[in-house]
């Protein structure tokens, strides 16, 4: 069952064509990478996925709902209820501890609890860092505390534009595996990089150039049923 | 967890609150001590002005008609027309009674001088001026009056001739023997402060001490006082006053109050009363001359009319200066508070892309600010009470009455002003897009 299809999706900024006829759809629980050149519109697409842009045309179906035609508001509640956001530069709260950061995200989405909060910092492993500000934290560990807030509310969909794109190895590693632990628990996640070994962890691959989808394959060693690529 | 955020707010970015907190106490200070400056000012301009003296005078019926008609100033001997002394407390019970500030009568007599002694060269005698005429003027120093009203009231010239350079000191109502003498007096007299003056009329002798000598800049200098009953009795006219002065705080003339000065009658009902009720001078002078019989009262123009024209003007001048700092503070804010949001761009999509619909950002930025603005008005309260008495000492030369109305005043300006100078940057935060801001570089 897809819990997302794009559907002939455009978006114009004014004269700038971001996105062109994009069609992407996601199954549920499956683990996807969007790579492509820098201005190809990966963002703007991940933009729109996470309620965050309208597109200029097209539909958009998250969970059976037409979020294309959604009204701001509703589509903030949408995005709250539905989405997990995990952000390159992390855009953690420089004044709240990384405990709070997460309950933030409870606290706009029902009720903050911090038992539940200390839990997902458990998760990746920062448990102990839980009273410290972001600038206390290495950018490893800010990156965690990000996801950690992603997860918080249970989001049907986890999107990850450049989630190691700041990161060294050894915290890309560490990063990793928690993404390699959410598909294994079940999650649908998108993940936008430059980077070709990440992109392999994904089950699949859709590459955009230029604002249109050009390649969109299955990956070999996450994909048991074989590649069936298919040039656009 | 609002609260935590708030702390997190207030508490791990003291610098910019801090910043917020020090424009709003400054605002806060200005409006404070003006506004307590200008509410306490028209009692300081008020005790300036009567420095000037009275701006009401009363004169008997007559007397007023001969002295218009010969421009003589005061009747002095000229009329033998009176006032009575017993109708003087009613001055304290008309409408605008509240209005009236000091009175003093005035009984004026010429006697004639027999004997000058001087306390240290006792039996010496003065100048060659004996069997002079004098001017003796009767009145009351500080007087207590006890009005049908059940109130009392401690009046007199000490306290409207304030400008009198006295040595010595003033004589005492109570004391039958005690004169203030002139400085002009003093000096043909060659009397100084212990010696004794003795003065005669129609037979009836009185030895005066002289227990100051006063210097008033003007034609009083001639002239020698005494208690308004000393006065009477030499003159044997007892209760007699030939006129009074008062002094009273009125409202600047308009339209209506020149018609009325001109013939009340000619005022229509609705008209009149609205005079009558409006402390102009000219009908405080009405309800003097209702109370006292036969008597006319009359402004002594000039400083009646300054005396509400200059406070007028000094507490527009304050008004101005407040809003003028107000606005200076919400100016201020205004930039504060939109750079502040501007840095806090991210965090605020980030509040947004999390699930925060416009409407819980707005709160909290604004409980922020609002709470940095409490705490900055507060400072700025207690350090405008400080601006207020120095501007008190060192324009008036007294302190100010702290007005606590001021407080709910300053603290709605303050909201008002916070609010206004958030605007800009509530506007922007509203069309703060997420997208826009989470994946700048
Ligand atoms: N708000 C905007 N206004 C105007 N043009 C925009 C806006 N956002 C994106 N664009 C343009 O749309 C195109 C796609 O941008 P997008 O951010 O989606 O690229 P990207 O694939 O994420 O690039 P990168 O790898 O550098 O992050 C670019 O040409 C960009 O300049
Ligand atoms: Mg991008």
């Amino acid at each position: 069952m897809n819990i997302l299809e794009l559907n002939d999706i455009t978006k114009d900024y004014g004269s700038v064509k971001a996105l062109k006829n994009v069609d992407m759809t996601l199954s549920n629980g499956e683990w996807l990478a969007i790579m492509g050149p820098s201005g190809s519109g990966k963002t703007t697409m991940m933009n729109i996925v996470g309620c965050m842009d309208k597109p200029t045309s097209g539909t958009v179906m998250l969970d059976g709902t037409n979020i294309s035609e959604v009204s701001a508001k509703n589509l903030t509640n949408i995005r709250r209820d539905k989405i997990g956001l995990i952000f390159q530069q992390f855009h953690l709260i420089g004044y709240l501890t990384a405990l709070e950061n997460i309950m933030v995200a409870q606290y706009y989405h029902s009720m903050p609890d911090e038992g539940e909060a200390l839990k997902a910092l458990e998760r990746v492993g920062l448990r102990e860092r839980a009273k410290h500000l972001p600038s206390q934290l290495s950018g490893g560990e800010q990156q965690r505390v990000c996801i950690a807030r992603a997860l918080i509310n249970y989001p049907m969909l986890i999107l990850a534009d450049e989630p190691t794109g700041n990161l060294d190895e050894t915290n890309e590693q560490i990063v990793m595996d928690i993404f390699r632990q959410l598909h294994r628990d079940g999650s649908s996640i998108i993940v936008v990089t430059h980077d070709p070994e990440i992109a392999e962890e994904a089950e699949r691959t859709v590459v955009l150039e230029h604002g249109k989808v050009t390649r969109n394959t299955k990956n070999a060693v996450a994909g048991s049923r074989g590649g069936d690529e298919k040039n656009v | 967890m609002f609260l935590r955020m708030l702390r997190g707010a207030l508490f791990r970015q003291k610098g910019k609150m801090l910043m917020i907190a020090i424009t709003i106490a400054l605002g806060a200070s200005l409006a404070t001590a003006m506004l307590n400056v200008m509410l306490d000012v028209g009692d300081k301009v008020n005790r300036e002005l009567k420095a000037y003296g009275a701006n009401i005078n009363v004169l008997p019926k007559g007397a007023s008609l001969l002295g218009d008609l010969y421009g003589v100033q005061d009747g002095t001997g000229v009329s033998d027309r009176y006032l009575n002394e017993d109708e003087l407390p009613l001055i304290k019970t008309i409408f605008w009674a509240f209005n009236i500030v000091d009175f003093a009568p005035y009984f004026e007599t010429d006697a004639r001088l027999t004997d000058v002694a001087g306390a240290a060269d006792s039996g010496g005698d003065g100048p060659s001026s004996r069997g002079d005429e004098i001017a003796l003027i009767g009145t009351w120093f500080d007087h207590h009056l006890d009005l049908p009203t059940g109130e009392s009231l401690d009046t007199g010239i000490r306290n409207m001739k304030s400008w009198w350079d006295v040595s010595g000191e003033w004589a005492s109502d109570d004391d039958a023997d005690g004169a203030m003498v002139g400085a002009q007096v003093a000096e043909r007299l060659g009397v100084s402060i212990g010696d004794t003056i003795t003065v005669e009329e129609d037979g009836r002798a009185k030895s005066l001490t002289v227990r100051g000598v006063f210097d008033a800049g003007g034609n009083e200098d001639d002239r020698i006082y005494v208690p308004l009953a000393v006065a009477q009795e030499l003159a044997g006219k007892p209760g007699a006053v030939s006129s009074v002065e008062v002094s009273a705080l009125t409202t600047p003339d308009n339209e209506l109050s020149r018609k009325a000065a001109q013939d009340p009658n000619s005022l229509s009902i609705k008209e009149w009363e609205t005079w009558y009720c409006t402390a102009y001078v000219s009908a405080i002078c009405y309800q003097i001359e209702e109370v006292v019989s036969d008597s006319v009262a009359k402004p002594i123009r000039q400083v009646a009319e300054s005396e509400g024209a200059i406070l007028e003007k000094t507490q527009f001048l304050m008004l101005l200066i407040t809003i003028l700092s107000l606005v200076g503070s919400a100016l201020g804010i205004s930039n504060l508070v939109t750079v502040s949001v501007m840095e806090r761009s991210r965090e605020i999509g980030l509040l947004k892309a999390v699930g925060a619909h416009n409407s819980s950002v707005m709160g909290l930025v604004l409980t922020e600010v609002l709470i940095t603005a409490a705490a900055g008005g507060a400072v700025g309260y207690f350090a405008g009470l400080g601006f207020a008495q120095v501007i008190g000492h060192s324009v008036f030369g007294s302190g100010i009455d702290i007005r606590p109305v001021v407080i709910p005043l300053v603290a709605i300006l303050v909201f008002i002003v916070t609010l206004a100078g958030s605007v800009p940057s509530i506007r922007m935060l509203l069309s703060l897009r997420p997208a826009e801001v989470l994946h700048g570089r």
